[in-house]
């Protein structure tokens, strides 16, 4: 069948779907799509060679990178579109073509920005040619899932080595790991990181995964280190060491949002920017009105008024990404005391298994925490966590979600803010009960 | 008084949250007015700390480590820990550890890794094609009858044991050794392996409480009564997530 025939059909399938509510209207018109012409995507993009692609991909930061990128591509004049957030597959890339195009399979964007999850970038880098390739990250997320690591840095390596000699990747040069993957490809490579008055990890943490050197496997050494397994390191055996990265420490960039990791997501979006000869102008005023004026996405750091206290919600969904969030609000909360809501589901977008709170720490928690409620599917466990990480506090444990939300809204005045940690899907089920209404 | 855990390679060792064990252990102790010590065993550090320990524990890990921490016992430390385990140091080896200690682990391409031997029994890869044993396990041991244990499994390997009546534990729901016999793990002298991931310790108190009561006879003699702690907390854990599956 013709792909504008396709698109015809698809487009109407997702009227329909979205009209009826018929699950969820996102991935439904792309499935269809790649199952009448398998080659659908390809053929599509490659009839739109004025459009410029690119793919976001890592464990931690996606959503967030992919909104920001777009929020300051379109500020400086550019049309974009993307894959709506969690419509990483390819059915979701299918689909969110299908709906930025016009009847005659033209897609009237400058710029497609993809997101992938860890399993999917080999797989979408099958289907098409991006100008543009930026690896975040790479941590331990969703074992029962994704699989481990290592196993995820092969499959990345081997498929980058596949990709067009013109795509230029874009990779954290403060990540060992993928430092080392960024050495072995033949194309342009550039790196990012963030400087290093910013490192201030006193010691190695236990969320990490790639402290031994890719090449000779011995311990690698670090002479600062930022967070888990980032950092300038070397290898005291073999050559191997942090290569030059770029981090922005010579101009004042106002970050857009709280936390090392999002200095991280600013940063690889700002050099993205400046290979797209986007000259966002040099006078950082302009840059950093953008930057301010950028909202986050929904659940990452993501202010909501309930009852007129201030909740804010941080996803926090695998070890390397939760400490992160304990982090960033022990920062804000610091000298102060807050009440803390943490959920902990374990349905299929949060992986099966619960092992990983014990990578996390909380302990920055216990220290500025008032009250601290838990609930969700595997509460308990929660709760557990909490008493072993040596707990003073009384842990509220709900089994009940709202009447969880109700709790903590009783113990927080009117104006104050508290801070919610749930996984993806208790991230979802949260929004709804604080909004109202389910709304992505 | 006080307990020595050695936890053996930390930060190679350390992938699915068995991290846990150790808060556990330490947990535990300090609630029985116990000083809990503990002795991170990597690479780097003397293999002779090894039989000095009360307690020892290990986790499981990706390939790569893995490969590092096989020649680190192969070269080093598997003999100590072979000795540790030979003269009744209680101890738990989760999932690769429990791998280490068997006789070898084959490759899906043949490749044959030889363990440290003092569990017999060989883990074989069934090849790429064949899916990893993941989900949540359930199982019962002889050590502890009557109470249903509770963990998480995620590995490829498939373990046949010489002999089917040294296992762990029965499976109740899951895979465990190889999803075949019905066994689970390993229990030889003091020491226990398994496939539980979950972690195994805070979910499951009684095996927790049989390593400190096993560490504390062989160090303070068998005369020192243990107090006796409340575990309503873990039970419920154990219990909520057992009356879901």
């Amino acid at each position: 069948m013709k792909n504008i025939l396709i698109i015809l059909v698809c487009k109407i399938i997702g009227w329909i779907s979205r009209i009826f509510n018929l699950g969820s209207g996102s991935t439904w018109p792309g499935h269809i799509a790649l199952s009448l012409n398998k080659k659908f995507i390809r053929q599509v993009i490659n009839g739109n060679s004025h459009l410029k692609i690119i793919i976001i991909a890592g464990t931690n930061g996606k959503t967030t990178s992919t909104a920001l990128l777009r929020h300051l591509l379109e500020k400086s004049g550019h049309r974009v579109f993307t894959n709506s957030e969690g419509a990483n597959l390819l059915n979701g890339v299918a689909s969110s073509i299908i709906k930025n195009s016009n009847y005659v399979s033209k897609l009237n964007f400058d710029y497609v920005i993809f997101e992938s999850d860890e399993l999917n970038l080999p797989i979408l880098l099958k289907e098409i040619s991006p100008d543009k390739i930026l690896i975040l990250n790479l941590f331990r997320d969703q074992l029962d899932r994704y699989g481990e690591v290592n196993s995820i840095a092969l499959k990345w390596l081997e498929s980058l080595k596949t990709i067009d000699s013109r795509t230029e990747v874009f990779i954290n040069g403060d990540d060992p790991q993928l430092y080392h993957i960024g050495t072995m490809l033949s194309g342009k490579v550039k790196y990012f990181g963030i400087e290093k008055k910013l490192m201030k990890l006193k010691y190695v943490p236990n969320d990490v995964d790639s402290i031994y050197c890719p090449v000779c496997l011995s311990l690698l050494k670090y002479d600062q280190l930022s967070y888990a397994h980032l950092g300038d390191f070397y290898c005291g055996n073999c050559q191997f060491k942090r290569g030059e990265v770029n981090d922005f420490s010579n101009i004042k960039i106002h970050y857009p949002m709280s936390g090392l990791y999002n200095v991280y997501n600013t940063n690889a979006i700002l050099l993205l920017l400046k290979s797209l000869n986007i000259v966002i102008p040099a006078k950082a005023g302009i840059q950093n009105k953008w930057l301010s004026e950028f909202t986050p996405s929904f659940g990452r750091q993501e202010e909501i008024i309930y009852k007129k206290r201030r909740v804010f919600i941080l996803l926090s969904k695998n070890p390397a990404g939760f400490n992160q969030s304990i982090q960033t609000v022990y920062e804000m909360v610091k000298n102060k005391k807050a009440n803390f809501l943490i959920i902990l589901n374990n349905r299929i977008p949060d992986g099966l298994d619960v092992s990983w709170i014990w990578d996390v720490n909380f302990k920055p928690i216990l220290d500025v925490a008032n009250n601290i409620y838990v609930a969700g599917d595997r509460v308990y466990d929660m709760n557990l966590r909490l008493r072993y990480e040596g707990s003073k506090n009384n842990i509220d444990t709900f089994v009940d979600l709202p009447k969880a939300v109700d709790a903590i809204v009783k113990k927080t005045k009117k104006g104050e803010k508290f801070y919610i940690l749930p996984t993806y899907s208790a991230m979802l089920e949260v929004r709804k009960i604080l909004l109202g209404r389910k709304l992505l | 008084m006080n307990i020595n855990i050695g936890w053996l390679y930390p930060d190679l060792m350390n992938t699915y949250g068995d991290r846990g064990n150790i808060i556990a252990l330490g947990y535990w102790l300090k609630k029985m007015g116990i000083e809990p010590v503990i002795n991170k065993i990597s690479v780097n550090e003397p293999a002779d700390l090894i039989p000095k320990m009360d307690i020892i524990f290990m986790g499981g890990a990706q390939d790569k480590q893995q490969e590092i921490v096989n020649k680190d016992l192969k070269n080093n430390k598997g003999k100590y820990l072979k000795e540790a385990i030979i003269s009744g140091i209680p101890g738990l080896y989760v999932c690769g550890a429990y791998q280490f200690l068997g006789k070898y682990y084959k490759e899906a391409d043949g490749n044959i890794i030889d363990g440290i031997g003092i569990f017999d029994v060989y883990t074989e890869s069934p090849g790429m094609n064949i899916p990893r044993c993941i989900g949540n396990i359930v199982i019962e041991s002889k050590l502890f009858s009557g109470t249903q244990l509770l963990g998480f499994e995620n590995h490829g390997g498939r373990t046949y044991l010489a002999d089917k009546k040294q296992a762990f534990a029965n499976i109740i729901k899951g895979n465990g050794n190889n999803g075949e016999d019905g066994t689970e793990g390993f229990f030889y002298k003091n020491s226990i392996g398994s496939y539980m991931h979950g972690p195994i310790l805070p979910k499951n108190p009684e095996v927790a409480l049989f390593l400190i009561k096993k560490a504390v006879d062989r160090k303070y003699g068998k005369s020192v009564k243990l107090k006796k702690l409340n575990d309503k907390w873990e039970n419920k854990a154990r219990e909520f997530v057992l009356s879901n599956l």
